[in-house]
């Protein structure tokens, strides 16, 4: 009987630390359906008596649809050009033969290690410098020129490729860019969608670059438009419809992260190995 | 797992070779034109947007410059200033709290819950997802979500103390508290991706020792120190040093959000005085030669980690 018990007393365990770890973002979401009294009355209702739905409406309002489109405009397209450099590049320093691939890699390896932090000034700097503050390129291309990880690691997929596959391709006749094309980029599916659903769930998320390169109005992406709810001033918005705003910024993510759990975590550890 | 061995298969039954050598003169200038085809973008992505940056970076931190006026050269004053800036020290010294809050607890924590999860029982893998869905927020959100909580009159935090008949704390505008609580936050963000990294390096750990130290009668307890924990060591490796950059890192957007570097300087980290210097200050020189100097401080950290953790593996 013992095992039996032990395996209990694991699955309790593991449920009452994941309520836990998961009590904040429940929370948020059972608050961003209280009304302005419930979720700051006292003792707390962890339950809204009933849903608020009008929360949502206040908060779409808030946030402006312009924000949500900005936010699309911005990750879409850090993503695709990304796919678009550090496919092909990882490709060439993986299976292309030619000098001087060392000192390249070596280069891309660097900065990998670096808090994105450190580079923020500079990056602002030439960017600045190029005219590109305050407009969508400003905001996109830097971020996508900061293309170490996604090289590496398409590279790393690259390496351990099938070695005959390519020399068969070869063979028969075909040029580097139809191997890369009809060869290499099919078998490449999954390290794509792992590297995809990451960048997507860290483009989403940024913050100190679109303030600083893009904060206008018509590229103003939706971390920006939250962070002032969280400055600790709840007396000109119901906390519940702040609440209800944060959800709104969280649902795409949410949705990529449970359609894609599997790729996400691949995605994760792939990031972490040098 | 399998994916490898079907791998390795293949590769040996084509034969050695990755890449077929270059015939002659003509098809290596084909490899050329191909692999330049190919890397440009991404060179010149990563150049314009990286390296010049980088140097950039380095060479105005020996000027004094405010974004429009041309800089001027000034040497080593920048280093001079910023070891005689009480402001320097001070964010040195919450620097290092961030981390050393946030780091170990993060990656011991997250070892034991990966340890915890990392069960073959049904309804685990579904349970699974509580552990990891804090991992798709920003901190924006999760800012927003934290400073309700924290909140001195409304806040849930703020009802439990009351409900434990103590008085009320406002742990954002407190002094002592102020840090704690963002580091809290931070680690409950960073706890998904911990224990994401643990799961996959207990998948390497091989099952018999643990059959042999239960014939020993080892403990539960025993067992996770002392022979799990020395059996992850290279994950935790990795874990500790992409949380050292982590904490460093996000200290700077969550401290922005939620504080703004107060109370009195007490939240606010290097890179958040740098930023600070850059862009309410324009005193570009001194910001970029604060970020050079944290540069030189995790590169050194991170080395000596390297050195003493290949020590302590000998």
């Amino acid at each position: 009987m013992k095992p039996m018990t032990m395996r209990y007393g694991r699955y309790t365990t593991i449920v009452v630390f994941g309520l836990i770890i998961a009590f904040p973002l429940l929370y948020l979401l059972s608050g961003s359906l209280m009304s302005f009294q419930e979720i700051s009355q006292y003792p707390p209702k962890l339950l809204p008596s009933e849903l608020v739905w009008q929360n949502y409406a206040d908060a779409w309002e808030y946030l402006t649809p312009r924000t949500v489109v900005n936010t699309f405009i911005f990750v879409i397209s850090v993503l695709v050009l990304q796919l678009a450099i550090c496919l092909p590049a990882g490709f060439a320093l993986a299976k292309i033969p030619i000098r001087g691939t060392g000192f390249l890699l070596a280069m891309f390896v660097i900065p990998i290690f670096l808090p994105a932090n450190l580079t923020l000034i500079p990056t602002f700097i030439v960017t600045l410098e190029l005219g590109l503050v305050g407009s969508f390129a400003g905001l996109i291309l830097p971020v996508v020129g900061h293309a170490s990880l996604g090289i590496l690691l398409f590279r790393q997929f690259f390496a351990t490729f099938p070695g005959g596959l390519i020399e068969a391709a070869r063979l028969d006749g075909a040029g580097w860019f139809r191997t890369f094309f009809s060869i290499a980029l099919p078998l490449a599916k999954p390290v794509i969608a792992s590297y995809s659903v990451v960048t997507f769930l860290t483009a989403w998320n940024m913050y100190i670059w679109p303030l600083v390169a893009a904060p206008g109005p018509d590229t103003r992406v939706l971390t920006l438009a939250l962070a002032p709810l969280a400055q600790g001033d709840f007396s000109n918005i119901s906390p519940a419809v702040s609440f209800a705003a944060a959800v709104v910024a969280m649902i795409p993510v949410l949705l990529v992260f449970v359609l894609f759990q599997r790729w996400f975590t691949r995605g994760i550890v792939g990031s972490g190995l040098e | 797992m399998t994916d490898t061995r079907a791998t390795q298969r293949i590769v040996t039954r084509s034969g050695a070779g990755n890449t077929p050598r270059p015939a002659g003169r003509r098809s290596h200038r084909f490899d050329l034109v191909a692999a330049w085809g190919m890397l440009t973008p991404a060179v010149v992505m990563f150049f314009t947007f990286v390296i010049v940056p980088a140097l950039v970076g380095i060479a105005l931190s020996f000027t004094e410059w405010d974004f429009f006026t041309p800089p001027v050269f000034v040497g080593i004053d920048n280093y001079v200033r910023l070891f005689a800036d009480p402001d320097m020290w001070q964010a040195l010294g919450v620097t290092i709290q961030y981390v050393v809050l946030g780091v170990i607890p993060t990656v011991l924590v997250g070892f034991m819950l990966a340890v915890l999860i990392n069960a073959n029982m049904p309804g685990v893998p579904v349970l699974r997802v509580l552990y990891f869905v804090p991992v798709v927020l920003s901190v924006a959100v999760s800012a927003v979500l934290w400073s309700f909580m924290y909140d001195p009159r409304q806040g849930p935090i703020a009802a439990l103390l009351r409900l434990l008949g103590l008085p009320p704390v406002d742990f954002l505008n407190s002094e002592v508290l102020a840090l704690p609580s963002l580091v809290l936050m931070m680690i409950w963000l960073a706890l998904p991706i911990v224990i994401i990294f643990y799961l996959a390096g207990l998948q390497r750990v091989p099952e018999d020792i643990y059959s042999a130290a239960a014939l020993d009668g080892a403990g539960t307890w025993r067992m996770l120190w002392s022979m799990t924990w020395p059996n992850v060591m290279p994950t935790t490796l990795v874990v500790v040093v992409l949380q050292i950059i982590n904490f460093v890192a996000n200290s700077l957007d969550v401290a922005l959000i939620m504080t703004g570097g107060g109370p009195l300087g007490a939240t606010r980290s290097l890179s958040l005085l740098a930023y600070e210097q850059a862009f309410s200050f324009q005193d570009v020189g001194y910001a970029s030669a604060l970020s050079i100097f944290q540069l030189l401080l995790i590169v050194g950290i991170v080395a000596l980690g390297r050195i003493l953790g290949s020590r302590s593996f000998r």
